[in-house]
């Protein structure tokens, strides 16, 4: 009996033994794959960044986590459902919570259209057609993005605004023509959603005209010698293919519409509430945990869209356009009419990218607002204080905004080139793993932080630089930037990855090229345009961001992000001189990727 | 693989959820009263003494942007050079009320920290109270010099100055249809959209105020100015089960229906208004926007400088209230390092050196020895008689609007303060010398200066002022609920 009890034991530790031996094998051939190290690297980083301030914020909406939260009856630190209840359930619900809601939805959802169609159709013109301008188209198109949003809100608003409506003043069209628009074209849901959908127009020409561009076309030749319609290869082709990238560019558009502040703060008019006018409002007063509230419902649709993105994209099996097989581009030929094309497509990207710059210009050399009688170029190149009289020199000797600007840049930088170079490696981990749990994850995770409101990531970050003693140092805010704009750089390492074929690699996994080797000497030169995208997108929204950064910034790393929030509620010229030369200063470093490196971010749509 | 995936998100949301209530744990306590109890009775000399024995970074928060070059005048100052402080160890950072509490408890965490700040300028009574008296992040400190000098009332928490928002108007017409001496007139429909007021919730002490005014003495006031517009009568819609439940509530939900929320910024309100196409049109905001030279000072009029008609003395009242007024407070920050630095920043502050980033039209300082700016604003002049402004014409002569022959306006010419025979038309053309020009107008106007002795002085105005205690009683009581309902009610 003791010897069979024996054999038992002996057999299930040998089994035992067995299995962790297995397991260790599998360990360690799971680990000789790169993209493997990449995913498992990137899960872990992405989870504790990502779930920490989540984490956070859903405790703050269940919490009392401000003082002046008590002002309710309840005491600092207990738990309560209280503000649940004022969202979704008190008689307030309406006010604070569903009516936002639906504005936002609403808006959100006409952003994304807008700037599917307008971005869309413009990436179609310059990649599969014979227009003439496409450099031109190129190089402005993606100047309303660079600019900060509420810049366009402004030009919208100055365009189109009469005597009898709004600050009471006329704009552009009304002074031309006497033509008085209605209010509603002005403030409220239209123009809201118009100027985002502008404002994210590009996102949609660089994802889906990357993908245009490098589409062969033989694809679309041998439909055509099939006999097929113009219109269904574009229904039943071009567009299948490039699926991923819409899908792509309506989650990013309309997660980005969904937390907008400024626009719907500035063209609401004290009349149109979304979600952010709200939470903003809320979080500036210290009600903590209603403003989260509103940040997890907008973080909830996130996910749903990021879900339904994964379930389309996940049923193709291959969205492959690049492969080891030579291709060809062919242009469809418009006739006469590429001129009229041509010229429609220029004027448009020309009006709205290039006027708005050259009203900030003039804005910023006005003594009185909108008075161009008063021209001086004081706020610019002034020695002694404006008469603006707060103190502050012309732009080009204020001290604090050469300290501001130095800090921007380099943090900038430092954001781009982290978050860049992680998208590239996500995005090729991803492709080569799809359709594994793992890279599922991961992929899902690097969209995440994106979804998290600004606001409510700067401040979880706030507490973790205590918890870490690392206090407010630079190196938290290239932390936070790095990891909020992740997204943008592995959504497009994602798709330019996509696109590859495996069989590129191939060759060179045979011959025993390392695995740095083919990203550096095949994968990145190959797909080099979409990818140097990846760097400029985080490198353009890290200029401009302040929300993120706000609670992060000391006295000695101020940005200029945070020097405009403040100069533009006191000192508007000034501010409009700080604005214009964030601008400028993103489009030069965009010129010189252009001229180094041959690709930038209109580059990629074959400008 | 699921399994191993699933050990790691359960490892990293395990370490996630620590962090999370790590951040949660109890801080440690700090107390500088016996620093502030001594401080009081020093003089700045002595604590100069005492700062010098102090290290880390002197930090400074507020929240009006002038406080950056407080500090950089405080760093240049005799002060400033006996500690050594320069831009690197020494800065001041301004941040909204919010956030300004959010980096304090923050730093509760590290006692003492070289980067916490220690001492903070920050508005909103009631938000100040609630957190003086709920923790003890803040520690009030009145310098020795300044007990005789600021007002007892100001003293606890500490008033470093007040700033007040009043009523302003376009005369660019110079019809003074926009002329009122009764708040309740600005509930008339004719004012509807044409009242440009910072949306109160993006602005906390505009919101006070339209709480305020819901409080019961100055319900009354408002209901004692109501019955002396309408002849006596009771507004019908104010009481219990009514409609309204006190003057102020009916107040203020007239006066937002009329309001325009399309400006953000006190700044751009100023200067917009200001703009020769919003004549007929009016605000309620900072009074100092009008040292701004973006702004034309020469079309805004102030409602409570109006002229009495007929007077050239008097200056009208306006029923009940001219405007609103709130305070800045000066505090300690408890968790900084340097309390005797920043005891003794506060002694600068107070004194008229330390007040001279906000020395302006519209700047107050609490210390009464600090003079008023003697500024001036200019303002139009009108003609005793009529009221309309005076204008001078192409050769300096002065005249007034009387009339009107179809479209255009006919003016007088004034001598000797009386109305002559001799009038012209708009459009006309007069002698200039030699030649003949179209007459060309120009409005007269003068400069008016706002010290402490001018019946125009801050101190002499009705103002609604803030009241900590009632404005947390009544956001309790759900009344700036009601405020954001009438808000949006707009849309």
């Amino acid at each position: 009996m003791n010897d069979d009890n024996n054999v038992e034991i002996e057999r299930e530790e040998s089994v035992k033994a067995g299995k962790w031996l297995k397991f260790r094998f599998w360990l360690k051939r799971f680990f000789t794959n790169p993209a493997n190290i990449i995913l498992v690297v990137f899960f872990v980083f992405l989870a504790f960044f990502i779930f920490y301030p989540l984490i956070t914020l859903v405790y703050d909406t269940f919490a009392v986590s401000s003082v002046t939260e008590t002002r309710y009856g309840v005491k600092m630190g207990e738990l309560t459902g209280l503000w649940w209840y004022r969202m979704i359930a008190s008689e307030y619900n309406t006010m604070y919570f569903w009516k936002p809601l639906g504005n936002s939805m609403l808006m959100s959802f006409l952003a994304s259209i807008i700037a599917i169609l307008y971005g869309g159709i413009v990436a179609f013109f310059i990649t599969r057609t014979n227009m003439k301008g496409k450099s031109i188209i190129s190089m402005i198109f993606v100047f309303p993005y660079i600019m900060p949003s509420w810049t366009l809100a402004t030009f919208w608003k100055n365009f189109w605004q009469n005597p009898d409506i709004g600050s009471g003043t006329g704009g552009m069209v009304y002074n031309l023509t006497g033509l008085k628009v209605p209010e509603g074209m002005v403030y409220g849901l239209v123009p809201c959603a118009i100027v985002l959908g502008l404002h994210y127009a590009p996102f949609a020409y660089i994802l889906i005209g990357g993908i245009l561009r490098n589409m062969d076309a033989n694809l679309e030749e041998a439909a055509t010698i099939l006999h097929a319609s113009r219109f269904k290869i574009v229904r039943r082709i071009t567009l299948p293919i490039v699926l991923p990238a819409l899908m792509s560019t309506f989650l990013l558009v309309f997660s980005s519409s969904m937390s907008a502040y400024a626009v719907p703060q500035y063209l609401g008019s004290g009349r149109f509430y979304v979600l952010t006018t709200y939470m903003k409002s809320f979080l500036n007063q210290g009600y903590y945990g209603q403003g989260y509230i509103m940040g997890l419902v907008m973080i909830l649709f996130g996910v749903a869209i990021l879900v339904a993105n994964q379930y389309v994209t996940g049923k193709r099996k291959s969205f492959t356009t690049v492969s080891g097989k030579s291709g060809q581009v062919s242009y469809i030929n418009l006739g006469k009419a590429k001129w009229v094309v041509s010229v429609i497509l220029i004027v448009l990207s020309i009006f709205f990218a290039v006027m708005p710059l050259i009203t900030f210009a003039l804005e910023s050399c006005c003594v009185v607002a909108g008075d161009y009688s008063t021209l001086t170029l004081q706020y610019w190149i002034s020695k002694t204080p404006t008469d603006a009289q707060n103190g502050l020199v012309g732009l080009f000797f204020e001290k604090q905004v050469w300290r501001a600007f130095g800090n921007s840049l380099l943090l900038s930088f430092l954001c781009a080139i982290i978050a860049g170079s992680s998208g590239v490696l996500i995005g090729y981990a991803v492709s080569r793993r799809r359709g594994t749990k793992l890279a599922k994850g991961v992929d899902s995770l690097a969209f995440l932080p994106y979804l998290l409101p600004s606001m409510a990531l700067g401040g979880a970050f706030l507490t973790m630089t205590t918890i870490f003693g690392i206090g407010k140092s630079f190196f938290i805010l290239v932390l936070v930037g790095a990891i909020k704009y992740l997204p943008m750089a592995s959504r497009s390492g994602i798709n330019a990855m996509l696109q590859l074929s495996g069989e590129i690699e191939e060759a060179a996994v045979i011959v025993g090229v390392p695995w740095w080797k083919r990203m550096v000497r095949i994968i990145f030169p190959i797909q080099k345009s979409t990818f140097i995208s990846g760097y400029l997108l985080p490198f353009t929204s890290c200029m401009r961001e302040l929300s993120l950064f706000v609670l992060l910034v000391a006295p000695s790393t101020t940005l200029m992000a945070t020097l405009l929030d403040e100069w533009m509620l006191w000192w508007p010229q000034s501010a409009n001189a700080l604005n214009l030369l964030i601008i400028v200063t993103v489009l030069v470093i965009n010129f010189a990727v252009n001229k180094l490196t041959g690709a930038s971010i209109d580059k990629g749509v074959g400008g | 693989m699921k399994k191993v995936l699933t050990y790691l998100l359960a490892v990293v949301l395990g370490v996630a959820c620590c962090f999370t209530f790590i951040g949660c744990g109890k801080d440690e306590d700090r107390d500088i009263t016996p620093q502030i109890n001594e401080g009081q009775n020093m003089t700045a000399t002595e604590l100069l003494e005492k700062a010098k024995t102090e290290s880390g970074n002197f930090v400074a928060y507020g929240n009006t942007s002038r406080i950056t070059t407080a500090m950089s005048n405080f760093i240049a100052s005799d002060y400033g050079k006996a500690l050594g402080l320069t831009s690197s160890n020494a800065m001041a950072q301004k941040q909204n009320d919010s956030a300004i509490y959010k980096l304090l408890e923050n730093e509760k965490s590290t006692p003492g920290g070289s980067d916490n700040a220690s001492m903070v300028l920050i508005q909103d009574s009631a938000s100040l109270m609630l957190y003086r008296n709920s923790t003890n992040l803040l520690a009030n400190y009145v310098p020795k010099d300044m007990k005789d000098k600021v007002d007892e009332n100001n003293q606890l928490p500490l008033a470093h100055q007040f700033i007040n928002k009043l009523f302003m108007y376009n005369v660019k017409d110079a019809n003074n249809t926009l002329k009122f001496t009764n708040v309740w007139e600005l509930t008339d429909t004719k004012y509807k959209n044409n009242i440009y007021f910072k949306n109160p919730n993006n602005e906390q002490v505009n919101k006070n105020f339209l709480i305020m005014l819901t409080k019961e003495d100055w319900s009354a006031k408002l209901e004692a100015a109501y019955k002396k517009l309408h002849n006596n009568a009771a507004a019908e819609d104010v009481g219990s089960a009514k409609a309204y439940k006190n003057y102020g509530y009916k107040w203020v939900a007239e006066f937002l229906k009329n309001c325009n929320f399309s400006i953000n910024s006190d700044t751009t309100i100023a200067q917009d208004l200001s703009k020769d196409t919003n004549a007929g049109k009016m605000g309620l905001f900072v009074l100092s926007k009008l040292r701004d030279a973006s702004v034309k000072g020469e079309n805004l009029q102030v409602s409570a400088w109006d002229k009495k008609a007929g007077s050239d003395t008097e200056f009208e009242t306006i029923e009940p209230f001219a405007g609103f007024m709130y305070s800045i407070y000066a505090q300690l920050c408890t968790y900084g390092p340097r309390p005797y630095t920043a005891m003794l920043f506060v002694n600068y502050l107070m004194t008229e050196e330390g007040f001279k980033p906000w020395k302006s039209l519209g700047g107050y300082s609490s210390n009464k020895d600090v003079p008023v700016y003697e500024g001036s604003i200019t303002t139009p002049v009108y003609f005793k008689d009529t009221g309309k402004q005076i204008f001078t014409d192409n050769n300096k002569k002065q005249l007034v609007e009387t009339g009107k022959n179809g479209d255009k306006k006919v003016y007088t010419y004034i001598e000797n303060g009386e109305l002559t025979d001799k009038t012209v038309t708009e459009g006309d053309k007069i002698t200039v010398g030699d030649k003949q020009e179209t007459l060309s107008l120009k409005g007269v106007t003068e400069e008016v200066t706002t010290v402490k002795d001018s019946p125009l002085s801050f101190w002499n105005q009705t103002l609604v002022v803030e009241d900590g205690n009632y404005i947390n009683t009544a956001i309790a009581d759900h009344v700036d609920d009601w405020i954001n309902q009438q808000i949006s009610q707009k849309s």
